[in-house]
């Protein structure tokens, strides 16, 4: 029994310290022609279609750019992409991995928030760039100067849906019906709050379960409160069943939604129900031609269409790109350290959401765009920030 | 609790989320009647049927109207039933029957290594996203004063009482039925009786996948198809099962329309956050397990010496 | 990469420990109980609240997660301890739900959804275990799975422990022979929680922050496939379940492969080796056939009346 063990435990120690020995090897021969970035989302799993969704945004532009040459025009890049299956156990392995097989030089991701905190404080010991499209919580960017993000926060974006729906729309009395997931509960808190401050009430607020599907029983209950509006800020699959389902009850009430909103997708699964929803999403560069651009080389390279966290993905790629050039071209290398200054100091970056910069905290210098949702087609009604208490629309 | 047409409509909602349930219950509840041990892998068969009759009936539909589309429609379904019925013989083939003779628990873990396999194939063979099942019907409510009730509903009342009044009739007075009353009682002696026991095992695993697959395709109408459909709904329906008394068909019924019933009162009546709505079912399940461990209306075991 | 194998092995130790709580109830008392999730979501959390919320050093937390967990173990087997089997089973995966739920919606404590973030990094006289510093981390894991399986492996040898297995063995001869079952059976929940309780703490300091959301019934299931996956009833072959299960999920990622395949088929493959795993060796990699045999779990011939083909012929060698 003894020997047995000894013999199974050896056998797998041996497997193990030996595999650094060839894999290790690789890695060197290939580094010198080639960078690598990583990302980290869930791939498999129930949120698996989000991992996939945003890392085909990173993935096109890193295709595109190496068509063009790579950095600098000669250093290819390369895409590493983990699976995290939403797990921050998994985002850890996964970051681990990242740093020390591939070595890279900097990271997009991770998607959702709980992944992004662990994997945060691992980046910022390390030193590597980390810079998520979708992790929404206003406290990430807090960990430390490597982390960035290219969403707004979920800050910003509950104080302008709070103040809008209050002021432009004249709602007084809002209902709620949110998903207890971080994503969800953080726009509930912000909106609430700033809803409120103005003198609004929030006279019902209704929760759901990750991964329900039915939403008839909170509803009804909501339809009973007749609330002004009803704030669903989700994800795409849940938005699809509430909206249906509210139609199903004959609830005549407007929608209102976030940048959860902005993932196409809804208008497959719930198109009929989508008319008049107006949703709090990312800014639109007036009278520019790259987010349309990006929308149909995206849609035609993959068979679906972007949503805003993938529009972020592919921004951050492209400001990444931009910092890695500086680096290149001023060292000949991509020292980490420098390679995030360079990112930090990014400046009026003309991305797909418009121009990008970056707080001193890493947190997106952004608006928020307004949308009103006409039959399947959401049409601009502007950008908006917050100062100092006050809505101010931005021209 | 508002008023009368709210705890119709409640009754309304609870009713079909529990005849669902109750479906996909039977099938558990079969296995286990004669295998002893839970298909973990259900809910993914449950999954894999509702694909398969999507997309059959997406390949069909195309220009039909009206009365056409409904009957191409529960021709989808039975594709996917069929589907659904050899996938659960076949995996009942390669990954139960070599541990027949193994401990009870081994069998379990096989099972959750097949359902892996099958919602992670299917994630990578037809993606993640959600597909849409289009209605073969116009959905819009019917109003019977306050309360709103879809066609979907009424049609899945309505096939979900034919199927578990087909099963019933089929399970009671069938000579097949008989051999599979037989075998869940006791193996060894059914087999001398001269029932082959293997053939009503593989009928057991093919009729309970061919009814989680028309549950799936029902609510696929509205919940859409995705990988990890049955996962869910699959566990509650398991508890459904052993609340009604695993191993009995009636049990199976009553126990999954019971817990439709239960979530969805149990939020409205009671007040309770929506959230907390699992907590309250597998309170209830724990309660009606201590007062009655072998399940509403299951028989009680003695156990001797 | 080398950092890379030291993780996996640090999440192995972290598991074998639950494992060998698992391996308590399953292996030796013979109930299928699918409650560890929540029993290590109960020791995070402790572990989070207590040093986040209240200040305490990591070391003053472990026990306490221990100990909190265990009580629920307790309050979790007084009552469903009567049932059998799968209802068991099926109880204590309700159970391990309803914790996860709790947590996920009494915001005023665990911070709901959004979890507890900033967990401070246990240290020992000075010296910050840093979660960043494999060895270190690994070394603390590593001591603690120690300690845990000399104490089980005393336990195992004790009158308990031959109380708990004359339980799985027969549980009416048992109990004829003045063994108070639910007593034991009890001992054996809250010791198998504890485990799991002090799992908790370290993932707690490890990830450095908590959400609810991987607290999953999976976990549970994970947890108990290490056991059966080693051998159940066996310490030493729940570490070695443990180690194997974390083996082949990071298995792609260890040789570069994850970013080559599919991500799904790292499950498949996993699936694949479940699946095979189970006919090829029932009874676990080391496990010995006949001791498999747990009056709770499998077939048995007096009270189901099913088989007299099934398990006894060729796993009941141990009556």
């Amino acid at each position: 029994m003894v020997r047995k063990i000894s013999f199974v435990v050896s056998m797998i120690l041996m497997v193990c310290f030996s595999l650094p020995l060839f894999a290790g090897g690789q890695t060197e021969t290939a580094a010198v022609e080639t960078i690598k970035l990583g990302f980290i989302g869930p791939m498999t799993g129930d949120y698996a279609n989000y991992g996939q969704l945003i890392s085909k945004g990173a993935q096109l532009a890193i295709d595109e750019k190496n068509a063009t040459g790579g950095i600098a025009g000669k250093v290819k890049i390369q895409l590493i992409i983990e699976d995290s299956e939403g797990n921050p156990e998994k985002g850890l392995a996964g970051i681990e991995k990242l740093s020390s097989s591939d070595k890279i030089v900097a990271l997009i991701g991770p998607v959702f928030t709980g992944v992004s905190f662990a994997v945060g404080e691992r980046v910022q010991v390390e030193g590597i760039l980390m810079v998520t499209p979708s992790g929404t919580h206003a406290d990430i960017t807090n960990i430390g100067d490597y982390v960035f993000r290219t969403v707004p926060s979920d800050g910003l974006q509950g104080e302008v849906a709070g103040n809008y729906f209050y002021e432009v729309l004249g709602v007084r009395n809002l209902g709620v019906l949110y998903i207890k997931n971080d994503y969800s509960q953080g726009l509930y808190e912000g909106t609430k709050a700033s809803f409120e401050a103005r003198g609004g009430k929030v006279t019902i607020a209704e929760t759901g379960q990750i991964g329900d599907k039915d939403f008839k029983t909170q509803l009804t209950k909501i339809k009973a409160a007749a609330p002004d509006a009803i704030y669903i800020p989700n994800y795409t699959a849940e938005m699809a069943q509430i909206l249906e389902q509210a139609s199903q009850l004959g609830l005549n009430i407007p929608f209102l939604s976030s940048d959860g909103f902005s993932n196409p997708e809804i208008y497959d699964l719930a198109g009929a129900y989508t008319d008049g929803v107006i949703y709090v999403g990312p800014t639109k560069v007036a009278e520019s031609d790259a987010s349309k651009a990006f929308v149909d080389k995206y849609t035609k390279t993959y068979g679906f269409a972007p949503d805003s966290f993938a529009t972020n993905a592919y921004d951050a790629a492209y400001v990444l790109f931009d910092a890695l050039e500086k680096v290149y071209k001023a060292s000949g290398k991509f020292d980490r350290k420098a390679v995030r200054d360079a990112f930090a100091a990014t400046k009026d970056f003309l991305g797909v959401n418009g121009k990008i910069n970056f707080a001193e905290n890493g947190d997106l210098v952004a608006y928020q765009g307004l949308y009103k949702v006409e039959g399947t087609t959401p049409k601009y009604l502007g950008a908006y920030t917050v100062v100092d208490g006050k809505l101010v629309e931005v021209k | 609790m508002g008023s009368w047409a709210e705890f119709f409509q409640h009754l309304m909602n609870g009713l079909t989320l529990g005849g669902i349930y109750a479906l996909i219950a039977l099938g558990y509840t079969m296995v286990y009647g004669i295998l002893k041990f839970i298909n973990f892998a259900h809910g993914d068969i449950l999954m894999m049927g509702s694909y398969i009759g999507l997309f059959v009936y997406n390949a069909i539909r195309g220009e039909l109207l009206g009365f056409w589309t409904i009957i191409a429609f529960f021709l989808s379904m039975l594709v996917g039933m069929m589907f659904s019925a050899i996938l659960g013989m076949a995996i009942e083939k390669i990954a139960y029957k070599p541990l027949r003779k193994a401990t009870r628990l081994a069998p379990l873990l096989s099972a959750i290594g097949v359902s892996f396999i099958l919602s992670n194939l299917a994630a990578w063979m037809w993606g993640t996203k959600s597909k849409k099942l289009e209605y073969p019907f116009d959905n819009s409510p019917i109003h019977l004063g306050d309360i709103a009730v879809t066609p979907h509903q009424i049609m899945i009342l309505v096939v979900v009482v034919v199927m578990m009044v087909a099963l019933k009739l089929f399970i009671d007075r069938s000579r097949l039925g008989k051999a599979m009353r037989a075998t869940s009682l006791d193996q060894d002696t059914a087999k001398l009786m001269g029932i082959k026991v293997d053939r009503i095992i593989a009928i057991t695993f093919a009729i309970g996948s061919a009814l989680a697959a028309t549950a799936g395709f029902l609510i696929a109408l509205e919940i859409k198809v995705y990988p990890s459909m049955g996962t869910m709904t699959g566990l509650k329906a398991f508890v459904a099962a052993v609340v009604g008394g695993i191993g009995n068909i009636s049990g199976a019924m009553v126990g999954g329309i019971l817990l439709g019933l239960i979530e969805t009162f149990g939020v409205a009546l009671l007040g309770i956050p929506y959230a907390l709505r699992d907590t309250i079912a597998f309170i209830i399940l724990i309660i009606i397990l201590l007062v009655k461990p072998e399940g509403l209306l299951g028989k009680a075991e003695k156990e001797k010496v | 990469m080398l950092n890379f194998i030291l993780l996996i092995f640090i999440y192995s130790g972290i598991y074998a420990l639950m494992a060998m709580g698992q391996n308590v109830i399953t292996g030796y008392v013979g109930l299928l109980s699918l409650c560890q999730a929540g029993f290590f979501a109960i020791g995070s959390y402790a572990t989070a609240i207590l040093s986040v919320s209240y200040g305490w050093n990591f070391w003053l937390t472990v026990p306490i997660a221990g100990l909190l967990a265990a009580l629920a173990g307790i309050i979790i087997g007084l009552p469903t301890l009567r049932l059998k089997g799968d209802y068991l089973a099926i109880a204590t995966l309700g159970f391990g739900e309803i914790i996860r739920n709790i947590i996920n919606n009494w915001d005023s404590l665990t911070g709901g959804p959004m979890g507890i973030k900033r967990i401070p990094m246990a240290s020992i006289f000075g010296y910050t275990i840093n979660p960043f510093d494999k060895w270190a981390f690994l070394g603390m894991v590593w001591i603690f799975v120690l300690l845990g399986y000399l104490f089980f492996k005393r336990l195992a040898r004790s009158r308990i422990g031959r109380a708990l297995e004359a339980i799985r063995e027969d549980e009416i001869a048992a109990s004829s022979m003045g063994i108070n079952t639910t007593k034991y059976k009890v001992w054996a929940f809250a010791l198998g929680a504890f485990a799991a309780g002090v799992a908790g703490s370290l993932q707690a300091v490890f990830t450095l922050s908590v959400t609810p959301g991987p607290f999953t019934f999976m976990v549970s299931i994970m947890v108990l496939c290490m056991v059966v996956l080693g051998g159940m009833g066996n310490f030493i072959a729940v570490i070695l379940g443990a180690f194997l299960i974390q083996f082949i999920s990071y298995f792609p990622q260890l040789v570069g492969l994850s970013n080559v395949i599919p991500p799904q088929f790292k499950q498949i493959l996993f699936g694949l080796i479940l699946v095979v795993m189970m006919i090829w060796r029932p009874q676990g990699i080391l496990g010995r056939a006949p001791r498999m045999s747990i009056s709770g779990i499998r077939r048995k011939k007096r009270t189901t009346s099913n088989g007299g083909e099934s398990g006894d012929t060729i796993q009941g060698g141990s009556r």
